[in-house]
């Protein structure tokens, strides 16, 4: 009475296609591992992202969730056949830049192409009801949603747009360079390669969240597997078995030895055929725990859990400056608030993922990575081997927001494969990515800030314990770093900020876009509402009267050039005064919804606080004429790979559309550094200007031409001319160097900084980025839900290389910081999937308005300052001062959900 | 993680589906849209012996009008529910709580019968069947039975069903339409996400304005989404004024008891509950016709 299954067909993109459908399979998993079709990416298998969208006899539906008999004789399109059905689709995303790490995009397109089958030319709301189900944690969705509404009136494909002349690539509003993959599913991320023979790993993980454990009879467990499966365990590491990112604060294991201070930490990794593995039962594995007590929020105190950090203070940063409490003492205006934040999750649609195999005596790792060289050697620590046997090439990486600056999976795949000797890959399931990665620090901050009559800031304390988990991961550089940002871009006479990073046994707490400046941020706008109400002061204008002008010392006492936040500022005065304008009106009307403004300002350091952070950039022409950047700053889908050759190509004078990039692998380029801090288009883009004026300096000694020559590259000839003459350089005449260049040049640069003293006083960063947001939002004082209308970003840049990406970034960091404000609290053990953890979808989202500020920085390449963690810090604080704006209501626990919102406008009148 | 290893039948009639059951009890699953068996095979949060995939039972995927009721196949997928133009014509409401599940996605392939047997106390589809007092058809090797939704809905994730018994239709009876008006008010935290709370209503008038009929559903506030029967009586003071759907909806709020959930406190579930039922009320008045007659 049953239709045999054994063999199906479908028909897919087109070919008719037989697959083996075994029992309890998904089509995402034939699609992927048997066809090969990796477009179709994998975020939760929950049916909550929307990654996996194919279309199933034309109907949209997620891939994890249909079982692959069902496709028997279906049709089934994935992205890899959306080349034929919608060729402007693709195009369009490319040209809006609506793909950035490029992981939702297959999702994304897929979603799009059932709606424009049936409807050419969709309206916004149409857009984002067919492509509701599928998450972005990168764009903020509005490129998106442009990208479809336009496609139709995309031109032909094959019509390729002529890149910018030599000379003209900063500034221009290039589209990434890197996109093409992203669009057609052939981006290779870390789950995507599957080397031959490959095993399966998979963790053992703590479900609790401190605890002793001893295991079992671990043979006896893995004999019931139909093929023989390994069980590695912390006695198998052969190296150091700790790993961090900070040298003096190396604390976690890479897997447990027989105690676990989180939940989600590996004590043991089992490493076989997939099917081996998919026969065992992972819930029975042969482990005892003995649960200890655990705290983890900074509730309540907890014993010590680590050796040397007494009372579990892992670290504090100060920066004081003057008599912050005999300035509040004689304030005419005093305000002081106390703001408790959430864990936040990255939630970047990838969970970690990457495979590693031996070649000759060398582990390579290819995996979602940060930070590659970082991976390279706390990996090779682990394992015992010296760095020069491990080279790490960077999978793609569907997003990392700073989670993927740690090491995660690296250590266990290379376990794995030097034991068995077997390529070997791990893929985290979304709850494990969830439970086991670095989150942003949950934290408790106390601020006052006192003021003139005239409404001049005289002093500011602040306090604030920042709950860093069980382990160090970036703790010490969010308790550096908030002292310093704490005061905001603004003048502060008399300043002492103290920062915490303490232990619970909550989740690692590390980097996340901001380093705890979002946070503080919330402390010191929230008062700065306060001040210009009680001194009688327009918001903005009592910001404007603050804020820092070139001259101004910090409060680390450091002369910042080229400070753009008031001409930040400025630039939002007249949405201000229109928003005010219209919010009264709409208040008039007296009803359940009430509408609200509110700013807040940002300014944050590019690169290390105070300490080295050197990138080096090689650029080299090979004999036949190929331009090649060896670009090691990790793209993440911010855009590394286009800025910082738009910044080469002009130094050195030659079109950016001939660069050929070559990515961070350790074994081919030059040390990037981290992609973090906002780091890489300042540091790596400064490293690759001077690279590309090198090359260009050695190009017009050889023709013996003057600084104003033009170059042209044509075929193996590089020609120099200027108005005057015109000179040949015959690439294959000249003698080919150790990395295959006949010509090239290599550059590093390392921003000039100052260490802190013991007051935090320094020169902490070479460059500062500012920024200044406007929210506008509706507040239903019913059932005390937020909806932000529209946001308006003024960002100092110094200089805009690209201004597409960088609107990117800007819509992308807004998203964010709504989240943070009205949405996203992570509970470690109860939120570890995207359906209790809520991320901003399509309807969530503002209309974005994007301002660029262009006031040059001297240090910058071409005046270039840094963007990506800035765009995020002013957001949650300008909503938070809208609701209170719209309501009466302050807010002092985020997320700001809807009872929270309720109870506080109840609090407030 | 991936779903245990389990035996898989594609029955091609409801006989053969039954009579797998009957071979199989409780170690069988049933799979239809898979929207949320899918998941939780995927995080073996199930763990059948088999899994009996009714998607071929094209016999069951259905919406047939007849004088008096409607009766929807059970494998009828959310986007049939919300398109359907019998559906749109005689239950508006249903329609419209179908649309609002989930995302495009999920509602290709969501059903019926698989929502109201997974008995979410927040999904919307039982609400609509209990508020519209729907039934819910039966079959088993044995035969058929058939019973009402609010008696089918037991508990959280638990509904009066043996395990030798799948669901096979709802049969929802068809409401006058004449001066008749809906409502339904649904709060998530985000767009597309199950709703915290959800109230429903339907009701109808007399020609002066009078209210004929009236049922009220609520869901999310406790473990299975209910009728509000006592207060359901149109009461004789005459055409509803200004006050009647605050009053009301302030009466059904004092009738329910949520409880503290992890970042949802009882007090504002019962708020939410109150201030729902209150839209909903407002809503399907004024398309029941003028306020006062
Ligand atoms: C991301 C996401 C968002 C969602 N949002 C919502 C939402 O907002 N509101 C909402 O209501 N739902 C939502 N859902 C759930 C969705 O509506 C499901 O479709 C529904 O709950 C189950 O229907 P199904 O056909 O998919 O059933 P299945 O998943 O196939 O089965 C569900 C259960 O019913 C049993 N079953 C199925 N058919 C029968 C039958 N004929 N007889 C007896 N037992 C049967 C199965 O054995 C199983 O126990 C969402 C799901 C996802 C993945
Ligand atoms: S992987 Fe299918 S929805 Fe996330
Ligand atoms: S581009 Fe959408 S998740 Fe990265």
């Amino acid at each position: 009475m049953n239709r045999p299954f054994g063999k199906c067909q479908m028909r897919v993109n087109g070919a008719e296609t037989p697959f083996a459908a075994a029992p309890g399979r998904r089509l995402s998993e034939v699609l992927r591992e048997d066809l090969g079709l990796t477009g179709t990416k994998v975020g939760c298998d929950a049916g909550d992202c929307g990654a996996c969208t194919v279309l199933l006899d034309g109907a949209a539906v997620c891939a994890c969730l249909t079982p692959s008999v069902r496709a028997d004789g279906a049709e089934v399109v994935t992205v890899e056949g959306l080349g034929a059905l919608v060729p402007r689709l693709q195009r369009s995303f490319l040209r809006h830049g609506a793909a950035q790490c490029g992981i939702c995009t297959p999702g994304m397109l897929v979603a799009a192409a059932g709606l424009l089958r049936g409807t050419p030319a969709p309206d916004r709301a149409e857009v984002e009801e067919a492509l509701g189900g599928v998450l972005c944690r990168c764009t903020g969705y509005a490129k998106i949603v442009d990208a479809v509404c336009d496609s139709a009136f995309e031109a032909d494909p094959g019509e390729a747009s002529p890149g910018p002349a030599a000379g003209a690539a900063v500034g221009a509003r290039l589209e990434r360079l890197d996109g093409g993959p992203k669009v057609t599913g052939a981006e290779m991320y870390g789950a995507d390669h599957l080397p031959e023979g490959a095993l399966e790993v998979r963790a053992i993980r703590s479900p609790h969240h401190a605890a002793r454990f001893a295991l079992g009879d671990v043979a006896a467990w893995a004999a019931a597997a139909p093929a023989p499966v390994h069980v590695f365990t912390a006695a198998d590491i052969p190296g150091e078995n700790l790993f961090g990112t900070i040298p003096v604060f190396v604390d976690q294991p890479a897997l447990a030895e027989a105690h676990v201070r989180q939940r989600g930490e590996a004590v043991a990794i089992v490493v076989g055929e997939t099917a081996a593995l998919d026969a065992l039962d992972f819930a029975a594995f042969p482990v005892t725990w003995q649960p200890e007590e655990a705290v983890t929020d900074l509730s309540a105190p907890l014993p010590d859990l680590h050796a040397g950090r007494p009372g579990n203070e892992l670290i504090r940063g100060v920066v004081r400056c003057g008599d912050a409490i005999m300035a509040l003492a004689g304030a005419a205006h005093v305000a002081e608030v106390t703001v408790d934040t959430a864990y936040v999750e990255h939630a970047y649609i990838e969970p970690e993922a990457g495979t590693a195999w031996i070649d000759g005596d060398t582990l390579v790792i290819r995996a979602c990575t940060q930070a590659p060289v970082m991976d390279r050697d706390e990996t090779a620590k682990v394992l015992g081997l010296p760095a020069e046997r491990v080279r790490v090439i960077p999978a793609a990486t569907g997003g990392g927001f700073g989670a993927k600056l740690d090491l995660s999976l690296q250590p266990l795949i290379g376990l794995a494969a030097l034991k068995t000797g077997r390529p070997c890959r791990m893929v985290y399931s979304r709850a494990e990515s969830m439970a086991s990665t670095t989150k942003r620090h949950p934290a408790r901050m106390t601020g006052r800030i006192g003021c003139d009559t005239a409404g001049r800031v005289t002093g500011m304390t602040f306090d604030g314990d920042f709950n860093t988990g069980a382990y160090a991961s970036w703790g010490p550089t969010v308790a550096v770093r908030v002292p310093v940002h704490a005061s905001g871009p603004y003048r502060m006479e008399h300043y002492h900020a103290v920062a915490r990073a303490m232990h619970t046994n909550g989740p690692a707490a590390g980097a996340f876009r901001g380093f705890g400046v979002p946070q503080a941020a919330l402390v010191q706008e929230t008062l700065f509402d306060d001040l210009a109400r009680a001194a009688g002061i327009d918001r903005l204008e009592f910001r404007l009267r603050n804020a820092l002008v070139d001259g101004d010392r910090t409060v680390c006492g450091q002369r910042p050039g080229g400070i753009g936040i008031r001409d930040c500022l400025v630039a939002l005065s007249v949405a201000w005064n229109r928003a005010l304008a219209e919010a009264a009106a709409f208040n008039e009307a007296q009803g359940v919804v009430r509408r609200g403004v509110g700013v807040a300002s940002c300014w944050y350091g590019c690169g290390n606080t105070g300490l080295p952070n050197p990138s080096t950039v090689r650029v080299g022409i090979t004999a036949a004429g190929r331009l090649v950047l060896h670009q090691g700053a990790m793209d993440i889908g911010q855009g590394a790979n286009t800025v910082v050759a738009q910044l080469c190509a002009d130094a050195l004078g030659l079109p950016v559309g001939q660069v050929s990039l070559v990515d961070g692998d350790t074994a081919k380029t030059p040390d990037c550094g981290k992609t973090s801090a906002s780091r890489q288009t300042y540091v790596t883009g400064k490293a690759a200007m001077l690279a590309g004026r090198a090359l260009r300096g050695t190009i017009l000694a050889m023709s013996n031409m003057g600084e104003d020559a033009a170059l042209s590259l044509e075929g193996d000839v590089l020609r120099v001319h200027d108005g005057r003459g015109s000179r040949d350089i015959r690439l294959a005449d000249l003698p080919v160097d150790a990395h295959g260049y006949v010509l090239a040049a290599e550059e590093t640069y390392d921003p000039p900084t100052v260490g802190l003293d013991a007051d935090g006083q320094g020169e902490p960063y070479a460059v500062y980025g500012y920024g200044a947001q406007m929210a506008e939002v509706e507040v239903d004082t019913a059932l005390g839900t937020v909806k932000v209308r529209r946001m308006t970003a003024a960002h100092d840049l110094g200089r805009v290389v690209n201004p597409l990406l960088a609107e990117g970034q800007v819509e992308g960091g807004i998203a964010q910081g709504l989240g943070m404000a009205l949405m996203e609290e992570y509970v470690p053990g109860r939120t570890e999937n995207l359906h209790d953890y809520l991320i901003p979808t399509f309807g969530d989202m503002p209309e974005i308005r994007s301002i660029f500020v262009e006031k040059p920085d001297p240090e910058g390449p071409m005046g270039v300052k840094g963007l990506g963690e800035h765009v995020l810090i002013p957001t949650a604080p300008a909503i938070l001062n809208a609701i209170r704006h719209a309501t009466g209501a302050r807010i002092t626990r985020l997320p700001a959900l809807p009872h929270r919102v309720l109870a506080a406008i109840r609090a407030a009148r | 993680m991936k779903p245990v290893a389990f035996d898989y039948q594609r029955p091609a009639s409801v006989e053969d589906a039954v009579a797998l059951l009957q071979a199989h009890g409780r170690s069988a699953k049933l799979l239809s849209g898979g929207q949320s068996l899918g998941p939780m095979l995927n995080m073996r949060l199930v763990r059948p012996e088999v899994v009996i995939d009714l998607n071929d039972l094209l016999e069951l995927d259905y919406v047939r009008e007849a004088a008096d009721v409607i009766e929807i196949g059970a494998l009828t997928r959310h986007h049939r529910l919300a398109t359907a133009p019998e559906i749109l014509r005689a239950l508006p409401l249903l329609a419209y709580a179908a649309a609002t599940i989930g995302h495009f996605a999920i509602r290709q392939r969501g059903t019926i019968g698989g929502s109201l047997v997974h008995a979410d106390p927040a999904a919307q589809l039982p609400l609509v069947a209990v508020t519209l007092a729907a039934e819910i058809v039966l079959r088993s090797a044995a035969g058929t039975r058939s019973i009402p939704a609010a008696d089918f809905l037991q508990n959280v994730m638990t509904v009066d069903l043996n395990e030798d018994e799948m669901v096979v239709a709802i049969r929802f009876p068809k409401p006058s339409a004449a001066k008749a008006g809906w409502g339904m008010r649904l709060f998530s935290r985000r767009r597309g996400d199950f709703a915290i709370v959800s109230a429903a209503v339907w009701l109808r008038r007399n020609p002066d304005g009078r209210l004929a009929d009236m049922r009220l559903g609520l869901g999310g506030v406790a473990p299975v989404p209910f009728r509000l029967h006592d207060l359901e009586d149109p009461d004789d003071e005459g055409a509803p004024g200004e006050s009647w759907a605050s009053d009301l909806a302030g009466q059904a709020a004092q009738r329910v008891e949520p409880e503290d959930a992890p970042g949802l406190p009882a007090v504002y579930r019962r708020e939410l509950a109150c201030n729902l039922l209150r839209g909903a009320l407002t809503d399907a008045l004024s398309l029941a016709g003028e306020r006062h007659g």
